[in-house]
């Protein structure tokens, strides 16, 4: 698929801004520092996840001074033409429309804009704590299998509904407390092992596309090794009712799938201790990759790409690989040093001229 | 100091008491309210004395009412043994409008949800209790909503049910999962009536023997 034309309203610094990107090759988004060029790449992903990539919330969209962001986007695929609108407000509720529908779950996005996204802050993934590789996995399950995308929300709920529960009790169990979590504990359980489950299945199909394409970006054949690692054994149920009384403790639950990890390797060695920070680089943006290729079978066209700020973090040769080892497909990225030569640049997009407040 | 006079500030606040309201649309309605005619700000006002003043919640089943009974459990034609329990009183409409239930109604008032504070004892799950053994109740359907809350609120209710020997059934999966029933058609709802299934009794998490390793 791919973005026809954005339109974004008081979104972070852009006051105004709208354009129609390239269809199928690549948009550079330059401009100096502060022009909002990270921003034009968070509300299409934005738009396909309703959420920012950079882990903040929503009103954090909403431009200094206004009280609503608007991005609307057209998506095209094959025949078809999708409209995606996006209200961030400060007064009311967030919407979002896809054909003018409201929409209720994530897997309703689906129907719209589909993005893979690739930031700097991805090197986290493979070098800092257990939630960027969890919140990676999620992004991939939702590109890949998006009708698993259900269970992530679910799992987010009832944790925090067993956390109430948990908080409430004040350590002690009677007998409708004890029924009461057992409940909840069940619907964790049913959650909590499908979304596991997803997130291998995710991540056995991930490991030869990341293989194969750290092997191009490198030019040298190296293995990548993904492990999902349970923070439970056997049945999360009894799992759960196994760590019931440290749970009440702690008002917390101490299994899950929110406990889990991934374990990445170079070669069979730890990548997040034994690789060197280039290689940490291109692992992350291989995984993207990697999940781009993917959600590319499953669609039968390419998610839109955003690549933010890559050719800081690449030479002129992996920036090459990079581009050669992508699907042909819609590519927007920013930067703000001009990008290689080899880069096949079809569409420039200048901020800081009028468009950023 | 607060930034309205005191009677503004008051229906300000009152106003983002409401479900959904929040504080920047409780000062628009309410600046609202100050700019319209005094007429139309009356009738607003009026009819919230009125439905307060007249309408009241049926002692039997929690549905609303007007008089005594709610007007299901006041008609004679019904049948009392299967009682199809609700978290609300749209979702009474909602399963009157398929025209495929005859029974009677429990209105729960709500969904377990522990962060809103809803326990059972927050819902009308005793009063349920209570209906089994005087009215002869031989089914209870659990027509809770297909979403977590809803899923989670029936499984309680199994666990205590099943004890008493009532045959307990939830509604068939086919509704729109995560989504409200006042959102499920008539169709898709009668046929989740209809399709009903005896949920099967789970024992207490701490008793069932440890099952073999999944993971
Ligand atoms: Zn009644």
């Amino acid at each position: 698929m791919y973005l026809r034309s954005l339109t974004l309203t008081d979104f972070r610094c852009l006051r105004e801004l709208s354009f129609e990107p390239d269809p199928e090759g690549v948009t550079v988004v330059t401009g100096p520092n502060g022009t909002g060029k990270t921003s034009v790449l968070e509300a299409i992903a934005y738009l396909a996840t309703q959420q920012s990539f950079r882990g903040v919330p929503r009103e954090s969209l909403v431009r200094v001074g206004a009280t609503a962001a608007v991005v609307r986007g057209v998506a095209v695929a094959g025949e078809r033409s999708v409209s995606v609108d996006a209200e961030v407000s400060l007064a009311t509720r967030s919407r979002m429309l896809v054909n003018g529908q409201p929409v209720r779950r994530r897997s309703d996005l689906d129907n719209g804009v589909q993005a893979t996204v690739f930031t700097p802050e991805d090197t986290e993934v493979v070098r800092g704590g257990p939630a960027a590789r969890r919140r990676f996995l999620d992004d991939a399950v939702a590109l890949v299998t998006p009708v698993e995308a259900a269970h992530i929300e679910t799992v987010e709920r009832v944790l925090r509904q067993r956390a109430a529960l948990l908080k409430r009790s004040h350590g002690h169990v009677n007998g409708d407390l004890a029924t009461t979590l057992d409940v909840w504990d069940q619907r964790l359980a049913a959650a909590g092992t499908a979304l596991s489950e997803a997130r291998e299945r995710v991540l056995s199909a991930l490991a030869p596309e990341a293989t194969e394409t750290v092997t191009q970006l490198t030019g040298s054949r190296t293995a990548v090794g993904l492990t999902y690692r349970r923070s439970w054994n056997g049945s999360l149920e009894d799992a759960l009712a196994a760590g019931r009384a440290d749970d009440l403790v702690r008002g917390t639950t101490l299994v899950g799938p929110h406990r889990d990890d991934v374990e990445l390797t170079l070669d069979g060695l730890a990548a997040r201790t034994h690789a060197s920070q280039g290689e940490q680089r291109t692992l992350a943006l291989a995984l993207r990759l990697a999940t781009h290729r993917l959600a590319t079978h499953r669609l039968a066209t390419p998610p839109v790409l955003l690549l933010d700020d890559v050719f800081s973090e690449l030479d002129h040769h992996r920036a090459a690989s990079l581009l050669a080892t992508v699907p042909p497909g819609q590519t927007l990225l920013t930067t703000a040093v001009p990008p290689p030569p080899t880069v096949p640049v079809a569409a420039t997009i200048v901020l800081g001229q009028g468009a950023a407040a | 100091m607060p930034a309205f006079s005191a009677p503004v500030q008051n229906l300000v606040d009152e106003l983002g008491r409401l479900p959904g309201i929040g504080p920047k649309s409780a000062q628009r309605i309410a600046f609202h309210l100050l700019k319209v005619p005094s007429e139309d700000a009356l009738r607003l006002a009026q009819a919230i004395v009125a439905v307060k003043e007249r309408v009241t919640f049926c002692p039997r089943c929690f549905n609303v009412a007007e008089g005594d009974l709610c007007i299901v459990c006041a008609d004679d034609r019904r049948d009392p043994s299967v009682v199809c329990v609700v978290e609300d009183p749209r979702d009474v409409v909602a399963v009157e409008k398929t025209g495929g239930f005859s029974g009677r109604y429990h209105v729960l008032q709500g969904a377990l949800s522990p962060i809103d504070g809803i326990g059972p004892d927050q819902l009308k799950i005793g009063e349920l209790i209570a209906r089994i053994e005087p009215e002869g109740i031989s089914e209870v359907i659990l027509c809770t909503n297909p979403n977590l809350e809803g899923e989670a609120t029936a499984a309680y209710l199994a666990r205590l049910l099943q004890p008493l020997g009532v045959r307990v059934t939830r509604i068939a999966s086919g509704l729109p999962v995560g989504g409200d029933l006042e959102y499920a058609d008539e169709v898709t709802l009668g046929r989740a009536l209809e399709g009903r299934r005896v949920v099967e009794s789970a024992a207490p998490a701490q008793t069932r023997p440890a099952r073999a390793d999944q993971g």
